[in-house]
């Protein structure tokens, strides 16, 4: 199914008539709106009043305060922004070198696919949130090393849904033709193949949205993402917690936003699936797609 | 109206006894009033060895229940016999004759003597195996054995009253034969013995009964559990699973505080101090520098930092040294004008001020949020850094090397003879891995050195200790904000007998249940 406006413009509308995708859309609109233009909304995530310390919601303050006297939701809404572009950055990042990987791995095969794969294979082998952890040590603490970090976890399962597709495509008559008429292996995989393989990619693109937010997420918990005092969730969590007693809402309310951003994509990457007839097993942990 | 006025009476007089009672009657008879049951103690890290010469805060629960010292101190600085009955400072206070207690038994069933505290002496003064008693030991020429039970110590030069009986404090007998394997077997003379170990897992100890003080130790059995942090700590204590929390954060104390458990602070809190590295610029301007000293909103720190429980200081003395002077921290108030009018005579412009960055310590969460609340000082008066954050042993390694431009870290032996300050890295006077070699501030050398060689009357060690606070300030390489306790102990308030340690050692011998 080849990329063209009409098959989007078709594609859109089926998703917002999809009741859980339009939710889920509805939710990372607010979001992305809200983090896009933080800067005009009248809150400081950084403005410190130690007097207003663990105050609870209120009207001033919708989420509340945390230790240092800073309003919770400001830094819900800053930390919005630190998640997703550290999403978006890792996607592409990912995407960048994931699909070329697979295109090729599938395109030639051989010595090259087996090469590529292996590759894949070895990096699969690592948990992620390890490879991340080592990563960040070498690159040091800050949004780009966790961009990178993330990143380059996501490439291998780009590398292999790509491969996938290529490996079907790769036969049929559109592309053999294409090389009959003399169109350059490289023509082929981009021009021809790669337009035709964006179903499951666009949706390897959501699900890994999520995966890369909840990785963002554990690595700022546990003191290696971006450092204080930048806003972040998992920054956030990692703080509440120790006010949990006191002030349960400094940890539930972003853990909240949290799981209901993660939720929304999870959910808008399945409906994608489903509307696009891919038989795809979305996995968490890497997602892998099997036509 | 008459009964009413009796009832009062009756209870005002029985506050009163309580209170003379508490006061009056001494430990061990207040043990008595006490029963002995098995304390489960929880604590957050497992012991690395059995050395009471290695001073770390992870054995700090053992060392005073394994072993006793040659005196003690009371809360309030006072020293006390323990070992030592008695302690005569000889002519000139060039040396020290202690008596020891003929009563005293080795757990191996071993007397105490006098060569016992001359091998403990003598491996003190060793630097590979004297650990953190090797750099008090640096006044001590020698030592003699008059008879078993007397040891005389000889000092290189006049020694003040207070730094002689910091010494004595600090060391604790190991039983000769015992010092070789010391650091797995225990050889001391103290109220509880090792009954067993589970790497990782707990410490149970049982009571010494050959123990030399009467009526002690009160409870028969501890068993110390390793639990993961603090909140599985304070939920143990809560479900009833632990009798005690010792060495847990403060702000869990004071919730559990809050929640009717009782939260015992020892007299020998650690000083948190922000330390900077003056060989690099822009702090090797000394009005800049300066400045901080009015930079710091102590209370602030104090108060989000470790939930109010320590005082504010400009000092890096604990209440309980002779050294204090509450005074400077009126002086050296939280003042941004004060400290903008220094930043002006520094000469700096704003970025070369800015210039820097906070090496922060991510896996001690008071001084994230600490190092945060400088940040937003410093940039309500124009100076822009960010926060340098590493975790763990990278932390570790970059504050032992000086590897930083300006950190946090907290300072012990704050509560004892002044000198002893400078046992910490930042205020070493010789080998400061900060500062490094010449010292770049003479005159602190000499303060610490005028305080050391000043005995005799009370208005001449007072001019020295004055002397030196002024030079702290003045040269200001290192800022202190808040004092904090180490060891806090939150028990049920079933127990009671806890006897304070100048250290805040975990002392057990006296803990039992409310009759």
């Amino acid at each position: 199914m080849k990329l063209t406006f009409g098959k989007l413009s078709a594609f859109g509308r089926a998703l917002l008539r999809h009741k859980g995708a339009a939710a889920a859309l509805a939710f990372l609109s607010v979001v992305a709106l809200v983090a896009a233009f933080a800067d005009f909304m009248p809150f400081d995530p950084f403005r410190q009043r130690l007097v207003d310390a663990l105050k609870g919601p209120s009207q001033a303050h919708w989420f509340g305060t945390d230790e240092l006297g800073r309003d919770i939701f400001a830094r819900v809404v800053y930390g919005a922004r630190t998640s997703l572009t550290t999403a978006a950055g890792a996607v592409a990042i990912a995407a960048a070198v994931g699909v070329p990987m697979g295109l090729v791995s599938g395109f030639f095969g051989g010595w090259r696919d087996a090469a590529l794969m292996r590759f894949v294979d070895v990096m699969m082998t690592l948990p992620a949130i390890l490879f991340a952890m080592a990563l960040i040590a070498i690159l040091g603490r800050s949004q780009i090393a966790a961009i990178v970090a993330v990143g380059i976890t996501g490439i291998p399962s780009f590398a292999r849904i790509t491969r996938a597709q290529t490996l079907t495509l790769r036969s049929r008559d559109f592309v053999v033709a294409v090389e009959a008429f003399g169109g350059s292996a490289r023509y082929n995989m981009f021009r021809t193949i790669l337009p035709n393989s964006w179903s499951p990619i666009l949706v390897q693109v959501v699900v890994l949205c999520s995966v890369a937010i909840l990785l963002e997420a554990a690595l700022a918990f546990l003191g290696v993402g971006v450092a204080p005092p930048t806003p972040s969730w998992g920054e956030m969590l990692r703080s509440g917690k120790s006010y949990l007693h006191e002030a349960p809402y400094y940890a539930v309310l972003p853990g909240l936003i949290l799981t209901l951003t993660i939720l929304s994509f999870d959910a808008l990457g399945r409906a994608m699936a489903d509307l696009l007839g891919e038989r795809y097993e979305i996995r968490k942990s890497g997602s892998e797609g099997a036509a | 109206m008459n009964n009413r006025r009796i009832a009062f009476v009756r209870v005002l007089g029985a506050i009163v006894l309580a209170a003379i009672t508490t006061v009056a009657i001494p430990g061990h008879v207040r043990a008595q009033k006490l029963q002995g049951t098995p304390l489960r103690v929880a604590i957050l890290a497992d012991m690395t060895n059995f050395d009471p010469m290695q001073f770390s805060l992870v054995n700090f629960h053992l060392i005073k229940n394994l072993y006793d010292s040659l005196i003690e101190y009371t809360a309030d600085g006072k020293a006390v016999p323990s070992l030592a009955t008695e302690w005569k400072i000889g002519e000139g206070n060039k040396s020290v004759r202690v008596t020891l207690r003929k009563d005293v038994l080795f757990h191996s069933g071993a007397p105490l003597t006098s060569a016992d505290v001359a091998a403990t002496l003598k491996k003190a003064s060793d630097p590979a195996k004297g650990k953190n008693v090797y750099a008090t030991m640096g006044i001590v020429q020698d030592w003699t054995m008059p008879d078993e039970h007397t040891i005389v110590i000889n000092f290189k030069a006049p020694v003040p009253e207070r730094q002689i009986l910091d010494l004595l404090q600090f060391t604790m007998p190991i039983e000769a034969a015992g010092i070789d394997t010391v650091e797995t077997k225990p050889a001391g003379t103290g109220a509880y013995t090792l009954a067993g170990r589970a790497v990782g897992q707990s410490v149970t100890l049982k009571a010494n009964p050959k123990y030399w003080r009467t009526g002690e130790p009160v409870s028969p059995e501890i068993r110390f559990t390793v639990f993961s942090d603090d909140a599985a700590a304070s939920a143990a204590l809560e479900s009833g699973a632990a009798d005690i929390i010792y060495g847990g954060g403060a702000r869990s104390a004071v919730r559990l505080r809050d929640a009717g458990y009782t939260v015992t602070r020892g007299p020998g809190p650690l000083v948190q101090v922000f330390r900077i590295n003056t060989t690099r610029p822009p702090f090797n301007n000394e009005k800049f520098r300066q400045a901080f000293n009015y930079l710091m909103d102590r209370d602030g720190i104090l108060r989000v930092g470790y939930a109010g429980l320590g005082e504010p200081v400009a000092l890096p003395w604990a209440p309980a040294s002779p050294a204090s002077n509450p005074a400077y921290l009126k002086e050296f108030a939280y003042n941004l004008d004060k400290a903008k009018a220094l930043l002006a005579e520094s000469g700096l412009s704003k970025q070369e001020m800015s210039n820097w960055k906070l090496l922060v310590y991510g896996t001690d969460q008071p001084t994230v949020v600490i190092s945060q609340i400088v940040q937003s000082t410093l940039a309500e008066v124009g100076i822009n850094i960010q926060l340098d954050v590493l975790e763990g042993s990278e932390y570790v390694k970059a504050q032992l090397a000086g590897d930083y431009s300006a950190t946090f870290g907290g300072v012990g032996n704050v509560q004892k003879f002044p000198s002893r300050v400078a046992t910490n890295s930042i205020y070493r006077t010789k080998d400061n891995p900060v500062l490094k070699e010449p010292h770049p501030f003479p005159d602190y050398v000499a303060a610490i050195e005028r305080v050391n060689s000043t005995y005799g009357s009370e208005e001449k060690v007072k001019a020295a200790y004055d002397h030196l606070n002024r030079v702290l300030v003045t040269s200001a390489f290192a800022i202190p904000t808040n004092s904090y306790d180490v060891g806090l102990i939150v028990s049920s308030s079933k127990l009671d007998g806890f006897t304070p340690d100048m250290d805040n050692l975990f002392v057990a011998r006296t803990i039992g249940l409310k009759k």
